[in-house]
């Protein structure tokens, strides 16, 4: 069994600081301190958005590749989501359990449990065993993805979403809290829009929180390459997607352009890798 | 006194030549028998047959009768056997000959007439084929019977008449077909009564014209069924050929309304996602089509596809690939033909309201997983067109002019359906098919000729979207019969990349 307690010197001294941490961490991977060096908590709603995958992808993954390690509590929607992206461009990233180290929960992502092991992530829990997560144990594991981290992220969050306690528990222990605006409309964007009212620092870009480790990435959010040769339709397409995802009928009466014809245009265009799609509507990649 | 009726026994599909052989005997204590493996309706027929003649105002003679249904090891069932009996027994009585080369067919009424009778087409196709001169059945039933040329159709309104004309008094008159009311109701909707959704009924005019089979997803209330229903409305009416093939399963499962002549229109059949397997696809203890056969060249809707049972879903997948069914039973053994679009129309979750602009979907991603993986890849590898449905806000629609303008009717719809229909028939006129969608691999090979631009896109999608091997012969068929709409002999760029659009996406989260 692989474990860490409190007096020992592996042990991270930055969880070592918050009200009631853990006496001994039993995890999974290969235990190294320097993944604890730099570390952010990102957690958000399990009902993610669209909005709320690109914005984990996008911020996520630079954040990552910059050399902070990603914590987050392998739930699925924005947590899972957040494992990903940090996985994605071979950054560290730890997943805190709430239940026995020995158990995977949610059981069907296997397949990322199995990545983050394999690819020198870290799994950790305070329960040893394989006893089952309990409505108790969320807000326990919370305190310890916030307390791992000099700042957390809050992706999308509803205004009953876990991921307040974790916002509010990151408040107490004195570390920064980062959230990502929503649109107002948005059910799981009222619980982040209600942090930022209260104080939060607004991200709008990956150097936002990168700022804070004392690190720098490149480009500015969105900043794609910008491409050249297109044509005066897909120029148009490009403009009215920049603004909001869309659907093909609602894109093609803003356009003046047959649905079927347009069709075929943004086949092409995701081709080039000009736009995407997701949940049935384009976006600009 | 012995009398042999000829009449005639359907299995399935399938005619057999029967003799309905009545003895009268002048000895023996009075009654009335019959052997020959009668079923239930069959053995009752006995009651209508004694009531009838009795309600004829004709003596019922208080003999012996026994009545043999030959060949005696088949299975009897239905209740055509009432006048082949009935007439055994008046000529037994009355002496008068019966005509060469005829056939006898029809259910008693207790007051003497004669009923609509299923089958009655069947019956005629099989004397034709046997030379057979005379046919005897119902009023009811003899229109539909009388599109076969070349044999006398004789409606009997009943027994007073036959009797009549038997011994030479009257003359009846052979039917002549008309081309009466439809038994096929024409689509609820028409399609320029849909706002919005200008994909969806692209995809629904391509589905059309090439016979492509169509899979929609989307919310309670985006308008899935509506497009669904509207979709008979652009069809082209079925050919003499596909009449008759149509028309043959509905008079076998008596589906032909009294006085009903031959089908005309497409079926657009909507079972409900309760159906059991026989029922989908035909059986029974004694073989009957299911709604697969019953969708015959026309369309099969299934609502809710998710909902029905996975036996009876899996069971779609050889009558799709294959076009026809085969029965096999202890006893029976039955092929019924299914060449049909399938529409199937399904929710994204199980909630209903996933990716719903205003509802929030309350659905765990496992429970999401689980419901779609109730659809097997096998059923989707035979599905060409996937779209997604977007709920519509109809209120802002409506009082958008320009929308209001590009509405078209399903009338002018159909006109480009049954044009590239009209160009595929071309095609195919050597190769026995009628559409895209039925084309092999091989047929795709020889018609698909695809230039290098065109293959190179396909290659490069099939890359960028993961399409399996069989999605792209897919998107080769679609791509083919968008080409057709535009009478264009080439499949060209645009073609295949409008393709592109209806492939199925993978569920990314999770």
């Amino acid at each position: 069994m692989k474990i860490v307690t409190i007096n020992s010197s592996k042990y991270p001294c930055l969880l070592k600081g918050i009200h009631q941490p853990p006496e001994s961490l039993y995890y999974k991977g290969r235990w190294r301190e320097g993944i604890f060096k730099c570390c952010l908590a990102v957690v958000g709603a399990r009902a993610m958005t669209s909005y709320g995958r690109r914005v984990t992808d996008e911020l996520v993954s630079k954040v990552a590749e910059a050399g902070v390690t990603i914590v987050s509590g392998f739930m699925y929607g924005v947590d899972a989501q957040a494992h990903r992206a940090a996985l994605s461009v071979d950054g560290k990233t730890i997943a805190v359990m709430p239940c026995g180290i020995d158990l995977i929960h949610p059981e069907y992502q296997d397949e990322l449990y199995r990545q983050i092991l394999t690819k020198n992530g870290l799994i950790i829990s305070e329960i040893e065993g394989s006893s089952p997560p309990g409505l108790w144990t969320y807000p326990r594991r919370n305190r310890i993805v916030a307390g791992l981290s000099q700042a957390t992220l809050v992706v999308e969050a509803g205004l009953k979403s876990g991921s307040l306690i974790t916002a509010d528990l990151t408040k107490r222990f004195g570390r920064k809290l980062f959230v990502v605006p929503g649109p107002l409309t948005s059910s799981v964007s009222q619980g982040t829009l209600q942090l930022i009212k209260e104080g939060a620092s607004m991200v709008t870009s990956a150097d936002d929180i990168l700022e804070v480790y004392g690190l720098k990435s490149t480009g500015a959010y969105g900043a794609g390459p910008r491409q050249k040769n297109l044509n005066f339709l897909e120029r148009k397409i490009i403009e009215k997607l920049a603004q909001e995802p869309r659907e093909i009928d609602v894109l093609s009466r803003l356009v003046h352009t047959a649905s079927a014809n347009l069709g075929a245009t943004l086949s092409l265009m995701q081709l080039r890798g000009l736009v995407n799609e997701e949940e049935g509507k384009y976006y600009v990649s | 006194m012995l009398v042999k009726v000829p009449s005639a026994l359907n299995l399935g599909l399938e005619t057999l030549a029967m003799e309905v052989e009545v003895n009268v005997a002048s000895r023996g204590l009075p009654a009335f028998e019959i052997v020959g493996l009668p079923t239930k309706t069959v053995a009752e027929s006995k009651e209508r047959v004694k009531t009838a003649i009795v309600n004829s105002n004709i003596e019922f003679p208080s003999r012996r009768i026994v009545v043999n249904l030959a060949p005696a090891d088949v299975p009897k069932q239905g209740s055509f056997y009432d006048l082949p009996i009935a007439v055994g027994i008046l000529t037994a009585v009355t002496g008068c000959p019966l005509p060469k080369k005829s056939l006898f067919f029809g259910e008693l009424s207790l007051d003497g007439t004669l009923r609509h009778t299923r089958g009655a087409l069947l019956l005629a196709l099989f004397a034709k084929e046997r030379g057979i001169k005379n046919i005897f059945i119902p009023k009811l039933s003899a229109n539909e019977a009388a599109i076969i040329k070349g044999v006398n159709i004789y409606p009997i309104d009943s027994l007073n008449q036959l009797l009549l004309f038997l011994c030479g008094q009257i003359d009846i008159k052979p039917a002549t077909h008309c081309l009466g009311q439809q038994p096929c109701i024409s689509a609820e909707f028409d399609m320029s009564e849909i706002l919005g959704q200008e994909r969806a009924k692209r995809a629904i005019e391509i589905a059309a014209a090439g016979g492509h089979n169509l899979f929609m997803v989307g919310s309670p209330g985006s308008g899935k069924t509506m497009l669904a229903r509207a979709f008979s409305g652009i069809l082209p009416l079925l050919n003499d050929k596909e009449t008759l093939e149509v028309t043959k399963i509905y008079s076998a499962s008596g589906l032909i309304p009294p006085l009903g002549s031959v089908i005309r229109t497409r079926p657009f059949r909507s079972p409900h996602h309760t159906i059991s397997d026989a029922g989908l696809i035909g059986g029974g203890s004694h073989i009957r089509p299911g709604e697969i056969s019953l969708a015959h060249r026309g369309v099969l809707f299934l609502d809710e596809f998710n909902e029905f049972s996975r036996m009876a879903l899996e069971t779609l997948r050889q009558p799709l690939e294959d076009g026809r069914i085969t029965i096999c039973r202890s006893r029976e053994k039955s092929t019924f033909p299914c060449q049909f679009i399938l529409l199937a129309s399904a929710n994204p979750c199980p909630c209903g309201y996933l990716y719903h602009p205003k509802k929030v979907c309350i659905c765990r991603p496992r429970e999401i997983e689980r419901y779609r993986k109730k659809i097997s890849g096998p059923i989707l590898d035979r599905i060409d067109l996937c779209l997604e449905v977007p709920v519509v806000n109809v209120k802002e629609l409506s009082g958008d002019e320009t929308v209001r303008k590009t509405l078209e009717p399903s009338e002018l719809i159909a006109q480009r359906v049954i044009r590239a229909r009209e160009v595929q028939a071309k095609r195919f006129i050597k190769e026995g098919i009628y559409t895209n969608a039925e084309m092999r691999n091989r047929q795709i090979k020889k018609y698909c000729r695809l230039c290098d631009v065109v293959t190179e896109i396909l290659i490069k999608a099939g890359m960028n979207f993961n399409l399996s091997a069989r999605s792209f012969f897919k998107m080769i068929r679609v791509a083919r019969t968008i080409a057709d709409l535009e009478d264009s002999q080439e499949i060209e760029v645009s073609h295949m990349a409008e393709a592109l659009q209806y492939r199925l996406r993978e569920n990314k989260n999770g």
